[in-house]
């Protein structure tokens, strides 16, 4: 099964790669447009296009960019110069070392959350929960980011406003650097955690309330355990269950970063590479992070699929 | 500002400052921090296009001019120059101590390599138009070691300046291609700064090159931290985790409140101007533009929009230029509502009574000016500029439009071209030279994306470049910017200020001017 999944994956790629290519290629001008400069002349532009190949119809574009890829070559950026493949990996750290931290925070809180509000339906506590995690997410990104920096580092001076790593502090490091990532990390971290945990909340608490009709609860009430033990012993384990499926749909987003964070922490990742590709129409660039965003989610849909059979028996035997 | 204003960067910025006090102050271990807005995205002094890599390059990068803070060119790489009678002939004679960081000399051979290679058609570069002169390249030859002679098909006045653009190495460069080889990302340095690490998206680490041929800079590191939001920068610089930064005018009274910082403004080399579509039948009336122009209160603009940081602009020239002329030369539109409508009635409409809007044979007076994203000081101008001409019974609709599409809807090459009106800023460069946002030859390709046309002016565009003497020139360009100001092909709005706040612990700076507070970065340290 694996095996044709990974096959038919391919012609999906391609024609993925296909109409990314078509769909970037309509938003009005290229590259040149960034040199809207007084300095330059109309036959410098036309060269310039030549140069990067701007000037060929589209669909040759695409297969000199197809052909290059399948030789292992991702291109170079038209903005840096800079080998593509090279720009994506210097910002897949950083961006990685938030995702994967916020992600593994906003579980913990989470899903024991969920499992509480859920068991507990309708009470207080799910009241305040739901209340709570609400106002988190409908906050406005940028506006609780600034208002930490402005708390936490401008007023209290606990961390840094912004950045990855001081450059004294990378001199220095060992568990120096270490620590400076750390303190840089945890106001742009706050803020994600903030806007997450209401989705996530709910996501769980649905999943427990789901769980606790099950006619196996329904049984194991019927012969007098207790509500502790059926929530922690049955309950839980199958609760689980939908984290599997979330990590698969994760993947991508891990990889990609967060605009917006990373723009007002200063944080080096792939969020802004993205925009800034983006926007200065840096067509090998962008079409380098969306083979890359392709092919996660492609391979973390598969991943969740042999998780959940692997866990769950019934898929299997289906 | 990088997307909003097309930025000519000034070449070489290393310049004699005043008050240098050499005896008093030590090196200073203390690093100074500096801000970058974005990213650079090369260190290539042929290369680059952007504001961020311009100013990194500033200070590792020489040529053979540098401009000082009075804007004027002076000596760099260069000991001395002559130019034939005829003005097409130099000969340079380069500093024959000069050195790269590597320990390399700064050769003849360097300066041939950087110009063969910018005008190679395979370098990707905005700077090739320089060095071409009525379609003809300069050409370049290495005499001796030292020396280097350039030849023009024809006399070009702004030569000089444009010979400040930084070297770039034979010894590393040759053999490699110019547009994806390492040393844009890591180049040796003839400044007095080394690159020692560029950390992307993070920061750009300098320190100083022992090598370098000028005096020894006083601070031994420069941390260019590259900080995008505006907001986060204005808090890392009160948060004391920069030296310096350059503010938009809101943000003056919060960081007046900071201690121990000093606020600097001073007149730059741009302006922003609302531009008329010349070829649209109501704009090709100089009465319909004139009663635009009387619709405007620039000096209000100024105090709402730049909150008093700037001046009410009148012609393409800025004020700190030696090219504008005396202010009894150029013709005003002063504010003037009454003069408006009644230059509106002479141009054949009448306001409807029920609608108060101006109509002409039953159309009502109505254009779309467009602006690109992302400049709210622009969109501002544009909502008060929208009022003011609703007194007036004009419809003015506000676009504000994407960088890219923006720039192909007014460069594209139709013709007329599918724009009424067009607001955006230009930077000038030292040199007044402007054939190609002027010149009718820049239409319908080109910068001239207005369509003006004024046979006295495309003359005196041609004059300016070829004239060598500068009193000449001087009265060439003033009577240029005479006529351009009376024909309103634009209207010019304001010359914005620059704004920047210092840390008191920084000194030696620069008299403030377009050509920068650190010009001379040798002269800048830090006292505890």
């Amino acid at each position: 099964m694996v095996l044709k999944r990974l096959l038919g994956a391919i012609p999906l790629l391609v024609g993925i790669t296909f109409l990314s290519f078509l769909i970037m290629r309509l938003a009005p001008g290229d590259y040149t447009s960034m040199m809207m400069d007084p300095r330059m002349t109309q036959a410098d532009m036309a060269a310039l296009r030549e140069n990067l190949g701007l000037n060929q119809p589209i669909w040759m574009q695409y297969i000199k960019w197809l052909k290059a890829v399948l030789q292992g070559n991702l291109g170079y950026s038209y903005v840096t110069g800079k080998p593509v493949l090279g720009l994506i990996l210097e910002r897949l750290g950083p961006t990685l070392l938030m995702s994967v931290v916020s992600l593994v925070l906003i579980l913990v809180i989470t899903f024991p959350l969920g499992l509480l509000t859920g068991a507990k339906r309708y009470s207080a506590f799910d009241g305040w929960v739901t209340v709570l995690s609400f106002i988190g997410q409908s906050l406005p990104t940028f506006w609780l980011g600034m208002i930490l920096i402005l708390a936490f580092s401008v007023k209290l001076d606990w961390f840094p406003t912004s950045g990855y790593l001081d450059p004294m502090a990378e001199v220095m490091g060992g568990f120096a650097s270490i620590k400076n990532i750390a303190l840089h990390m945890v106001l742009p971290m706050l803020t994600i955690v903030i806007g997450s945990i209401a989705g996530f909340t709910r996501y769980f608490r649905f999943g427990i309330i789901r769980i606790l009709n099950e006619d196996y609860i329904k049984s194991a009430k019927a012969r007098g355990l207790s509500d502790k033990r059926i929530l922690f012993k049955h309950a839980f384990k199958n609760a689980a269950l939908p984290i599997v499926t979330l990590l698969g749909l994760e993947l991508p987003g891990l990889i990609s970063g967060s605009f917006v964070i990373e723009y007002i922490f200063a944080w080096p990742g792939m969020g802004q590479l993205g925009i800034q590709s983006a926007f200065s129409r840096d067509y090998p660039v962008l079409m380098g992070l969306l083979l890359m965003t392709s092919v996660l989610i492609l391979a973390g849909n598969l991943l969740a699929d042999l998780g959940y059979r692997w866990i769950d028996p019934r898929i299997k035997h289906s | 500002m990088k997307k909003a204003l097309f930025a000519v960067f000034l070449g070489g910025l290393i310049l004699l400052g005043l008050g240098c006090s050499k005896s008093s102050s030590k090196v200073s271990d203390t690093p100074l921090r500096l801000v970058l807005k974005a990213e650079p995205s090369n260190l290539n002094s042929i290369l680059h296009t952007d504001v961020p890599s311009a100013e990194v390059i500033g200070l590792i990068s020489n040529g053979l001019f540098r401009l000082n803070s009075n804007l004027e060119l002076e000596p760099d790489l260069l000991e001395s120059y002559t130019v034939s009678d005829d003005g097409k002939t130099f000969v340079f004679h380069l500093k024959k101590n000069a050195k790269w960081s590597d320990g390399h000399p700064i050769t003849a051979e360097d300066v041939v390599f950087t110009f063969d290679t910018l005008m190679s058609p395979k370098t990707n570069t905005v700077r090739r138009g320089l060095f071409v002169i009525e379609g003809k390249p300069v050409k370049f030859k290495a005499l001796d070691t030292y020396t280097v002679q350039a030849t023009l098909p024809e006399p070009f006045a702004p030569f000089l300046t444009n010979m400040s653009m930084g070297l770039i190495p034979k010894h590393i460069l040759q053999n490699t291609d110019i547009n994806t080889a390492t040393f844009n990302q890591k180049p040796i340095s003839t400044g007095p700064f080394n690159l020692v690490v560029w950390k992307p998206s993070q920061y750009i680490l300098l320190e100083r090159n022992d090598l370098y041929f000028g005096s020894r800079a006083k601070v031994k590191k420069i941390i260019m931290k590259i900080i995008p939001d505006s907001n986060t920068q204005l808090m890392a610089y009160q948060k004391d985790e920069v030296d310096e930064l350059q503010i938009s005018p809101k943000d003056v009274d919060a960081v007046k409140k900071l201690p121990n910082r000093v606020l600097y403004r001073y007149e730059d080399l741009q302006y922003t101007y609302l531009g008329f579509n010349l070829k649209k039948p109501w704009f090709s009336n100089f009465l319909v533009r004139q009663a635009i122009a009387y619709a405007i209160n620039k000096p209000a603009l100024v105090q709402t929009v730049l909150k008093g940081y700037g001046k009410p602009a009148d012609t393409p020239c800025a004020p700190v230029s030696w090219a504008y002329p005396s202010a009894d030369q150029l013709v005003k539109y002063d504010y003037d509502p009454k003069k408006s409508e009644a230059l509106l009635v002479q141009a054949g409409f009448k306001r409807n009574p029920k609608t108060q809007w101006f109509e002409k044979d039953g159309k009502v007076f109505e254009f779309t000016l467009i602006t690109n994203k992302g400049n709210p000081e622009r969109e501002k101008t544009a909502e008060i500029l929208q009022q003011a001409l609703k007194q007036v019974g004009i419809k003015m609709n506000i676009q504000v439009m994407e960088w890219s599409s923006f720039v192909k809807m007014i460069t594209g090459p139709k013709d007329p071209k599918p724009f009424d009106a067009v607001m955006l800023g230009w930077a000038l460069g030292t040199d007044p030279d402007s054939y190609l946002t002027w010149h009718s030859s820049q239409y319908p390709a080109g910068f001239n994306f207005v369509g003006y046309k004024n046979a006295k002016v495309d003359s005196l565009l041609v004059q300016g470049r070829r004239e060598m003497d500068q009193k000449k020139r001087k009265a060439i360009y003033q009577e240029m910017h005479k006529l351009i100001a009376s024909d309103l092909p634009y209207i010019f709005l304001y010359y914005p200020e620059v704004v920047i706040s210092i840390h008191k612990r920084v000194q030696g700076l620069s008299k403030p001017g377009p050509a920068g507070l650190m010009n001379r970065i040798e002269e800048v340290h830090l006292i505890e």
